[in-house]
């Protein structure tokens, strides 16, 4: 039975306003016994936890009231971690990360967790987890720990298509609503900042579609709220090369007929 | 000033190239032919031309040229915008303006003659990758992004790989790409390419354009500091033109180091030889000059043996003398000429000869004017 318990260190968010993301515990926290208080994984969860706080503070920066804000939730994704939740807790505490809520869920009922808090974007590593929580409609993005460590001033979201369309994974109209949901918040928050010297920056790669399918895609992704920073059309050539030039945090696969109307 | 620039390697076509994964090599092809884009809502918009069954060569095969927004297309009013109100109110105008094509800029001329020999090479060589692939390589924010798409959709240019940085250096990109040959309106991020080995030239608005030829490349290149390295015109700055005649007698027989334009050379002489092969040497669309202020009698020799050692064939070589080169440009009217000297480079354009600065070697100290870079 999954459980959710709000982290009294951390100033709430509002539920209408806030952009709601979700990480599992284990991008954050490396095992350990119950009782201990657990060391980080690694800089990445920290890394992206300072940047989501430090956008936070500059947005109240212009209002004091400003409830646009991003939300973070720390879920645990199987039973081990479920059990290890006064660690956790503990360890957040002692680290003193920016979370709001912990999700204590299992294998069984992160995917239900998700929803039931609103989540608007899933941070996981899994693969499977990633797709699970995609095809009962939540938007995920994988976090790659062996990538290159992407800035820490400025957080790179990248956007791309997906490479292989499977019709029938298809997202459900639910997770199109999500998506442009999201996609209005990010892109407003993003409107906030100045053009260069942003903390927030939007990539878009075309890997091996035509310039025209790239052109569709910012197209798509401005009316959905989002004006991407920078653009990559590909044609085919591998991608391997850039993409540690690119550095993105994470990337968002979309298929983006999901966006269009 | 002058780093020495590193060799440039045109990559043969095989598929041993262990660089990056490319996974989706094979699905690749049909997928292209197979690819149905998404209408854009794009006024002016005239069907890409299909030609071959390659569209995208992998960047290690082709000869890869990329070029800026601003030399590709004429963006002088949106520059002034961008001076004059800043970034925001720029990219406001542009998106404003979207839907109206760029006019063509000083490197157009010379991209539709690229094209015109791909569309040759496609001919005899159906399957191949050697081609030159254009590549837009821009500072430029993403928001610009439709209205450079739209702008190379109305001129039916071949371009699908492009790269919109939002500020920050495109050199990375343009190793990944193995660029051959970086042409941008802006000589800072000119010189930070040939640092990093990578042929590059600082090209500028005409007062003027003579007519060039659609349907053979001309190439012209200066000799020392270009082709060759700087080496002899230092010894004609710090001693003069006797030692440097004597110099060049003493060296006669020693190579010439090589210059950053080098395997620029090396690039087209590789596709002049596949027409060639195909019994098109009289009717070769690739044409390439030597324009030097060396004598034939004399300077020019070492030049000569230096380019036949490397096993570089260039179709005409022209020894001036010294003599101005501006009148002999204007006969050969190449849709790019390369000079180390902004005085040579000044000179060409006033005739209307699309002429590119290569800031490299001790020319660069002496420059007549300087070029100040502003906006992306």
């Amino acid at each position: 039975m999954a459980s959710t318990i709000e982290n009294t260190d951390v100033k709430q968010k509002d539920p209408d306003r806030a952009v709601v993301v979700a990480v599992t515990s284990r991008e954050v926290f490396e095992d350990g016994a119950e009782g201990d208080i657990l060391a980080l994984r690694d800089d990445m969860a920290r890394k992206l936890l300072m940047l989501m706080h430090e956008m936070n503070e500059r947005l109240q920066q212009e209002s004091a009231k400003e409830l646009l804000q991003f939300d973070v939730v720390l879920i645990t994704t199987d039973s081990q971690q479920q059990q290890q939740s006064s660690s956790i807790i503990s360890s957040t505490k002692h680290h003193g990360l920016e979370i709001s809520r912990f999700c204590f869920a299992n294998e069984e009922d992160f995917v239900e967790s998700l929803q039931t808090n609103n989540v608007q974007l899933f941070l996981t590593s899994d693969k499977s987890e990633a797709s699970q929580a995609t095809q009962k409609g939540v938007l995920s993005a994988l976090l790659d720990h062996q990538e290159a460590s992407p800035p820490s001033d400025q957080l790179r979201i990248m956007f791309c298509e997906d490479a292989i369309i499977q019709p029938d994974t298809g997202p459900t109209p639910a997770n199109r609503e999500a998506i442009q949901g999201f996609a209005a918040q990010l892109g407003e928050i993003r409107r906030r900042f100045s053009l260069a010297d942003s903390p927030l920056c939007f990539i878009l790669v075309t890997a091996h579609g035509s310039k025209d399918s790239c052109a569709s895609s910012l197209l798509t992704l401005r009316s959905s709220g989002i004006s991407v920073d920078e653009a990559y059309c590909l044609a085919g050539a591998p991608r391997d090369p850039i993409m540690p030039l690119l550095q993105p945090h994470f990337t968002i696969r979309i298929s983006f007929s999901d966006l269009e109307e | 000033m002058s780093g020495q620039a590193k060799e440039l390697k045109v990559a043969p076509s095989s598929n041993g190239d262990s660089r990056g994964s490319w996974e989706e090599k094979e699905e690749f092809h049909q997928d292209n032919l197979g690819l149905t884009t998404k209408p854009t809502p794009v006024t002016g918009r005239r069907a890409r031309k299909v030609e071959g069954g390659v569209f995208f060569p992998k960047p290690e095969n082709a000869v890869t040229i990329a070029v800026s927004t601003r030399v590709l297309f004429r963006t002088d009013r949106e520059q002034k915008v961008f001076q004059q109100k800043g970034v925001e109110e720029y990219l406001r105008y542009q998106i404003e303006h979207e839907n109206e094509p760029f006019a063509p800029g000083p490197a157009f001329p010379f991209v539709k003659a690229l094209e015109a020999v791909n569309a040759r090479l496609r001919e005899l060589y159906p399957q191949s990758e050697e081609l030159f692939d254009i590549v837009l390589v821009t500072y430029n924010h993403a928001h610009v992004g439709i209205r450079l798409i739209n702008t190379i959709n109305h001129h039916n240019l071949f371009i699908e790989r492009f790269c919109m940085t939002g500020g920050s250096s495109p050199i990375g990109y343009l190793k990944a790409w193995h660029t051959n040959l970086y042409l941008s309106a802006d000589s800072e991020k000119v010189r930070e390419a040939l640092a990093e080995g990578i042929a590059a030239a600082t090209m500028f608005l005409p007062e003027k354009q003579t007519e060039v030829s659609e349907s053979q490349l001309r190439v012209a290149f200066d000799g020392d500091a270009v082709l060759f390295s700087d080496e002899s015109e230092r010894i004609f700055k710090a001693h003069g033109l006797d030692k440097f005649f004597e110099h060049e007698r003493d060296n006669e027989d020693t190579l010439l180091d090589h210059g950053p334009l080098k395997g620029f050379l090396e690039a087209l002489g590789k596709l002049q030889k596949k027409f060639y092969a195909k019994g098109q040497r009289l009717n070769c669309p690739i044409r390439t000059y030597l324009v030097t202020a060396r004598s034939a009698a004399s300077s020019g020799i070492r030049a000569l043996k230096t380019l036949r050692a490397w096993g570089l064939e260039i179709d005409e070589a022209l020894f001036l003398a010294g003599a101005p080169k501006g009148p002999m440009l204007d006969k050969i009217r190449p849709h790019i000429y390369f000079d180390d000297q902004m005085f040579h480079v000044e000179g060409a354009a006033e005739m209307g000869t699309i002429a590119a600065h290569v800031p490299y070697g001790v020319a660069q100290k002496h420059n007549a004017k300087q070029n100040t870079s502003v906006g992306k």
